[in-house]
């Protein structure tokens, strides 16, 4: 049990490099994926696994909430995941950017400014993480 | 889906180019990093409060500035900015 969930944390870790003595698919397939190695961990995981590879909701609850806190403005007693930026947590728009860009780099992702516009508050931002496919 | 109320276009071009900011400040060393996140969040506040936000033809001068300033910054050859303190 406890091996099915370590098998994809480590092969996210795994990183290839091409070379000349694999056969040629494969050699084409960890060139590839050692420029990606998330894609690498997925192409191996993909047949043996269902979700192990996504991050659970609590997860994601549990880590959108750290990035909340870790911020100098917000109100530690008010922070909760419904909580929405402004309304509830005392931050303005410019603060709102920054904690989405925590997310990001908390996350790994990059959110384009037309989806980061959106996120206001605490459940958008489960929401968007929890629906990313390259959250990690 | 947005439980905010519509952003004006000039609010989202202002925190089009504070986010524009804080992208390019992540590109450089991490103590600079943390100095331009210092500079640029102080300014962008102060203006916030301090500029009508009525006054269009101000905040759009400040806006061309900025991404005068963030085009300078994205030179991989600038290691980081400073401002100086007038007295007055």
């Amino acid at each position: 049990m406890a091996a099915a969930a370590l098998r994809p944390a480590i092969l996210r870790r795994i990183r290839l490099s091409p070379s000349p003595s694999f056969s040629q698919p494969f050699a084409a397939a960890a060139a590839a994926a050692a420029s990606h190695p998330h894609a690498l961990a997925r192409w191996l995981s993909r047949p043996m696994s269902s979700h192990d590879a996504h991050l659970t909701r609590e997860e994601v609850v549990d880590r959108v909430l750290d990035v909340l806190k870790s911020h100098p403005k917000v109100d530690l007693s008010k922070v909760n995941p419904d909580a929405h930026f402004e309304k509830d947590l005392g931050l303005d728009s410019l603060d709102t950017v920054e904690v989405v860009m925590a997310i990001e780099e908390e996350f790994k992702l990059e959110i384009p400014d037309r989806e980061a516009d959106k996120i206001d508050s605490l459940p958008l931002a489960i929401e968007y993480v929890s629906n990313h496919p390259m959250a990690a | 889906m947005a439980s905010r109320t519509k952003l004006s276009g000039i609010q989202r071009q202002v925190l089009s180019l504070y986010r524009g900011f804080l992208r390019t400040a992540r590109l450089k060393a991490p103590e600079e990093r943390r100095r331009i996140e210092t500079v640029v969040s102080a300014e962008f506040h102060e203006n916030a409060r301090n500029v009508d936000h009525r006054n269009f033809v101000y905040i759009e001068y400040l806006l061309r500035r900025g991404k005068r300033q963030l085009e300078q910054l994205k030179n991989p050859d600038i290691t980081g900015l400073s401002t100086l303190e007038v007295n007055k």
